[in-house]
C-alpha cells in the first residue's frame, strides 16, 4: 500500500489505475490508501461531456483534449459507459475516437463502466478524481453515459457541462426538455457539417428564450469531421470556469459523495433485516404491528445492539 | 443494487480486446466482444488494432487482467514477443496475454514458452475461449496489489 501510494505521489500510470481499480472495487481501502496524501483543494476542476450516445461526445472529447492540455493543464479524461444489468458486463468503446490523441499527446484516459449507477456516471468518479489528484492532475474530462432525462449527475461533479447535440435530434431536443437541457452550460451543436444545424441552433435558442432569469448560457457549432469550432469551443469553457466559484463545485462533489456512502452503508444494513429479526414477521402477520412501525423498530433495536 | 439482481461482489474481468477490424472481418470483432461483455466482462476496445507500444499503455492504464489478442495475418510472432517485452519492461508482467486467430500449430509452443496461453484458431467454441480468460484473469489478479 505504502508502495502504491508513493506511485500514485509520482504520477506513476500503473499505480494511478490500480488505485481507481481499488477505488472501484474496495472503497474502505481506497479511504485508507489516500489517507495523509490526498489534498481537499487540489481536487480536479471537472469539464462534464453529456448527450445522446453517438452525437459525437468521444470525437469532440479528443479533438478539445489537446487545446485545454496545451493551456497548461495537467488533463485526464474519464469515460463512462453503462454496464449491462443482466451480466454486469461493459463494452467500453470511447476509445474508438480517442485513442489516436491519447497516444499522441500521453494524456492519461480511463474507461469506467457504470456497474448499477442510475445518473450517467459510477460510484466510483469521485473516488477516481481524488486518486487523479493525488497524481498532480488539475482538469479532468468526464464524458457521462448520456441516454436521456436522468442522466444529471454530472451535476454534481462538474464546473463546466457541454451538452453535446447533433442536427436532426428535434425530438430529443423536446424530451430532453425536463431534465439535462437545465443543467447544461454550453450547448454544442455536434456534426455542424451535416444538414439541419441551423435548425438545432433554432431550436435551442428558442428554449433558451423561454427560461426567466439572467441567461450565461452559450451555444457552439463544431465539426468533428471537419475539425471545426473545436477552438472556440475551448474558448467558451475557459470563459465559464472564469465565471464560476469553483470552491462551492468540491462542496458540492462532497456532500454527493457523502450521501452516496452513507446511503450505501445503510443499505448494507438493511440487507437481511427480517430475515435476522424472523419475530417481525411473525408479529405482522398476526396483525400485532404494521410494516411501517416494524422497519421503524427492527432500525431501532438493531442501531441499539450495534450492528 | 435498486434491481434487485444479485450483483456480485467481485470486481468484474477487465480485458482489453485487440484485434484488427480488417474490412468484412470486423463483425467478428463484436461478435467477441459482446460474448465476453455477457459473459460479465468490461471489455475495453481501443478500435483499429492498436501498436504493442499501444497495447501495454493501455492495458496498464484501463488496469486490465488480460489482453486478449487476435491476428489473422501471420504477424502473431513479432507482435507477441514484443508485447511480452513491454509488459515485463513496465513491469506489467502480471497481465495475462491470451491469444487467437490465425496461427499455425508449429509456432503454438513457442508462443506458449513465451506466456501467451490459448492461441485458439477459428472455430473454437466461444465457452471455451471465454473458460480460459477467466482462469488466466485469476491468475493475473492474484499477482496484482
Ligand atoms: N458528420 C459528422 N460525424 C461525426 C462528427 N463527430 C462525430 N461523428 C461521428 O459520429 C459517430 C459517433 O461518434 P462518437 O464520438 O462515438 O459519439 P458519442 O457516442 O457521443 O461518444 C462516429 O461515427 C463519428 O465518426 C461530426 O462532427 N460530423
Ligand atoms: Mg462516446
Amino acid at each position: 500500500m505504502k508502495a502504491l501510494a508513493d506511485g500514485l505521489k509520482r504520477g506513476d500510470r500503473g499505480c494511478i489505475a490500480r488505485c481507481i481499480s481499488i477505488a472501484e472495487d474496495e472503497p474502505e481501502a481506497f479511504s485508507k490508501l489516500i489517507k495523509g496524501i490526498y489534498d481537499p483543494n487540489r481536487i480536479p476542476r471537472v469539464i462534464g461531456i453529456t448527450g445522446p450516445p453517438g452525437c459525437g461526445k468521444s470525437s469532440l472529447i479528443a479533438q478539445l483534449a489537446p487545446i485545454i492540455a496545451s493551456h497548461g493543464n495537467k488533463l485526464g479524461i474519464i469515460a463512462i459507459d453503462a454496464s449491462s444489468p443482466f451480466s454486469g458486463g461493459s463494452f467500453l468503446g470511447n476509445r474508438i475516437r480517442m485513442e489516436e490523441t491519447v497516444s499522441s499527446s500521453n494524456i492519461f484516459m480511463r474507461s469506467i463502466a457504470t456497474r448499477g449507477a442510475k445518473g450517467g456516471l459510477a460510484a466510483s468518479i469521485m473516488s477516481a478524481l481524488i486518486t487523479l489528484s493525488c497524481a498532480g492532475f488539475d482538469t479532468v474530462i468526464v464524458e457521462s453515459v448520456g441516454a436521456g432525462q436522468a442522466d444529471v449527475d454530472i451535476l454534481d461533479i462538474a464546473s463546466t457541462i457541454l451538452l453535446v447535440l447533433a442536427p436532426g435530434l428535434g425530438d430529443e431536443i423536446q424530451a430532453m426538455k425536463a431534465g439535462t437541457m437545465e443543467i447544461a452550460d454550453i450547448f454544442v451543436i455536434n456534426k455542424s457539417d451535416l444538414e439541419g444545424a441551423y435548425q438545432a441552433k433554432r431550436a435551442i435558442t428558442a428554449y433558451l428564450s423561454t427560461l426567466s432569469g439572467p441567461q450565461s448560457k452559450m451555444i457552439a457549432n463544431t465539426s468533428c469531421t471537419k475539425k471545426e469550432g473545436i477552438k472556440d469551443l475551448a474558448g467558451m469553457i475557459e470563459k465559464h470556469e472564469k465565471s464560476i466559484n469553483t470552491k462551492s463545485f468540491i462542496e458540492r462533489a462532497f456532500s454527493m459523495e457523502v450521501n452516496r456512502i452513507a446511503k450505501e452503508l445503510l443499505s448494507r444494513r438493511v440487507d437481511g433485516l427480517l430475515a435476522r429479526n424472523p419475530h417481525a414477521m411473525s408479529n405482522m402477520l398476526k396483525g400485532r404491528v404494521d410494516p411501517y412501525s416494524a422497519a421503524v423498530k427492527l432500525l431501532d433495536t438493531e442501531k441499539k445492539h450495534g450492528k | 443494487m435498486a434491481s434487485g439482481r444479485n450483483q456480485k461482489s467481485s470486481r468484474p474481468i477487465r480485458v482489453l480486446l485487440a484485434k484488427p477490424a480488417i474490412d468484412g472481418h470486423d463483425r467478428g470483432v463484436y461478435v467477441l466482444a459482446r460474448a465476453f461483455r455477457d459473459a460479465g466482462m468490461e471489455v475495453i476496445y481501443p478500435g483499429l488494432l492498436p501498436t504493442p507500444e499501444e497495447m501495454v499503455r493501455i492495458a496498464i492504464d484501463e488496469d486490465v487482467d488480460v489482453i486478449a489478442i487476435s491476428l489473422l495475418n501471420g504477424s502473431h510472432m513479432t507482435i507477441f514477443k514484443k508485447v511480452m517485452e513491454l509488459l515485463k519492461k513496465n513491469h506489467a508482467e502480471g497481465i495475462a496475454v491470451v491469444g487467437g486467430g490465425i496461427i499455425p500449430a508449429g509456432d503454438k509452443p513457442m508462443l506458449e514458452k513465451m506466456g501467451v496461453s490459448g492461441n485458439y484458431g477459428p472455430g473454437t467454441p466461444m465457452s471455451d475461449i471465454i473458460d480460459h480468460i477467466k482462469k488466466r484473469a485469476r491468475e493475473s489478479r492474484s499477482k496484482k496489489w
